[in-house]
């Protein structure tokens, strides 16, 4: 029997604003201007939304949407705090609202100033669920998401022959497509010798390895599937969807696998409630907060082994034309980092047939990953309806 | 009327760890010039960051002993952005990750050990760096 939750749920609205280095709006307005954009790309009033779920931390609250969105009886308010998982972790907890119908109109947004605003290295100590990290490694030195995955990375390049070749390869492509785009905040072509050429920051994270910090938002509309059939746009469903928390979720040092994360325990949970494989997947966008981690996630979603990731994405594969285009807008490597809601935007886009010059010819079927917070993953697979 | 003198870059301070109730011991040790694990007075397994219950048995109980100093790396990363502006007189450092004979993992600076000698399982012992009056930091030089 099919899961109970498979295709109920649709993603009927998108919307995002410019992506930028340097803005004077705050995050809570720029997570409105992608609301309003979302809501009326679903065909909707602000006041159709009773469901929230924001970004946090670093964004706007419940109150915030009921006092600047009007909205006349909100029936939920949740975060779901998974860093950069949060926000395909959120489809889940959107389409449980929606699909029992609790809620009518679920919106996930989120509003970041990246760039003019607190930047990363900051930000991390300030989160409860990185108390282990504050205590026991930022004395030390190691306190930024770049120094404390490089150790994974290092570990994968050791065991398994991965090399930073293969990282470049993550990076020119998804500049590629990021091109291509035009919404982006890195627009000039990126070849793997620049990348190769561009400043250490963690061994073996050179600059082009690692996510932009940016300004900007993005939201989308969650509604029930049997409404948003008659709403403005393709219909698009959440055919499955998992999140996954990994052994030590509050420091990757202490996991007994540096390279098994929440994602391995999500993405079975998503594939079967979909009824689907990796082999299924016509198009992905996948958490690129480094190109290393795109890697690693290739192998835990299955779509190769263990250990085969860095050949994986070689020879023209990940890019569009290719046996699993990836990243399609540009990533958080070259797009912007809105905290992956927009690979969520993007995706939709693919699968409303509606990605202009980075269309996937025919797409029907996609998967979209968040991975956060030191480990945690989310994987949605949205599906173009007949 | 307060004065405003011109402009100086701060000075960046150190990041400085906060025991817990669950953790001093820890850091006592590391004062003290000693590595203390916490061990499970159940079940008896050692568990490294220092928490209130036991996640394989559930005890509430446990006792501090004092582990060996020894261990073999099992990642390291070589930073060289500072990211926090404390570090950036010492960067590039390398941070190893090092599995402990006494079970556990340990993350911290090591020192001594060129970049082409780093590789996985290579022999090293923990330091011990007193940093304050009240903080000791662990270090690693080749063992």
């Amino acid at each position: 029997m099919a899961h109970a939750l498979r295709d109920k749920a649709a993603i009927s609205g998108i919307g995002e604003t410019a992506y930028t280095r340097g803005t004077t709006k705050s995050g809570l307005a720029l997570q409105l201007e992608a609301s309003l954009k979302a809501i009326d790309d679903a065909g909707l009033s602000p006041r159709d939304i009773d469901g929230v779920v924001p970004y946090f931390p670093g964004g706007g609250i419940a109150e915030d949407f009921i006092a600047n969105l009007g909205l006349p009886d909100l029936a939920v308010s949740a975060f779901v705090p998974m860093g950069g998982a949060s926000c395909v972790a959120a489809l889940q907890m959107a389409a449980m609202a929606v699909a029992t119908g609790v809620c009518r109109n679920v919106l996930i947004s989120v509003g970041r100033t990246g760039y003019s605003g607190a930047r990363v290295s900051t930000r991390l100590q300030q989160f409860p669920q990185f108390a282990l990290a504050a205590e026991f490694e930022a004395p030390i030195g190691m306190f930024a998401p770049a120094q404390l995955y490089a150790q994974g990375a290092r570990r994968h390049m050791e065991l398994y022959g991965t090399t930073t070749r293969q990282f470049a390869e993550v990076a020119v492509v998804t500049r590629r497509h990021a091109i291509l785009n035009g919404n982006v905040v890195m627009n000039k072509p990126l070849t793997v010798e620049e990348h190769h050429a561009s400043r250490m920051i963690a061994d073996p994270f050179r600059l082009y390895d690692c996510s932009l910090e940016s300004d900007g938002g993005a939201a989308v509309v969650v509604s029930a599937s049997d409404r948003a059939r008659d709403l403005r746009q393709r219909l698009v469903t959440i055919s499955g969807v998992a999140e996954g928390h990994p052994e030590s979720p509050a420091s990757i040092a202490q996991r007994p696998d540096l390279l098994e994360f929440g994602l391995a325990k999500a993405a079975p949970r998503a594939f079967g409630m979909a009824g689907v494989g990796p082999k299924d997947i016509d198009v992905a966008e996948i958490y690129d907060c480094f190109t290393f981690t795109v890697i690693n996630q290739l192998e835990l979603l299955g779509f190769c082994k263990k250990g085969e990731g860095g050949p994986f994405v070689m020879d023209g594969r990940i890019a569009l034309g290719g046996e699993l285009p990836i990243n399609t807008h540009g990533g958080l490597l070259s797009q912007g980092h809105v905290v992956g809601l927009n690979h969520v935007v993007e995706l939709t886009r693919q699968l409303r047939h509606a990605a202009g010059k980075a269309q996937v010819k025919d797409a029907e079927l996609g998967l979209v990953t968040g991975y956060g917070d030191m480990g945690d993953g989310s994987v949605a697979i949205l599906r173009r309806a007949a | 009327m307060s004065t405003v003198s011109a402009a100086t870059p701060p000075v960046p301070e150190r990041p400085l760890p906060t025991p817990t109730r669950d953790s001093q011991p820890y850091w006592d040790g590391l004062r003290e010039g000693r590595l203390m694990l916490q061990h499970c007075a159940g079940c008896g397994k050692v568990r490294h960051y220092p928490r209130p219950v036991c996640p394989h048995c559930f005890s509430m109980e446990s006792q501090w002993r004092q582990a060996p100093l020894d261990g073999r790396i099992h990642s390291w990363t070589v930073c060289h952005h500072p990211f926090n502006f404390f570090f950036k007189s010492t960067t590039p450092y390398t941070i190893a990750l090092v599995d402990m004979a006494a079970g556990v993992r340990i993350n911290a600076p090591l020192r001594g050990m060129a970049e082409s000698a780093l590789k996985i399982g290579a022999p090293v012992r923990l330091a011990f760096e007193p940093v304050s009056k009240d903080v000791t930091l662990p270090y690693f030089v080749p063992g």
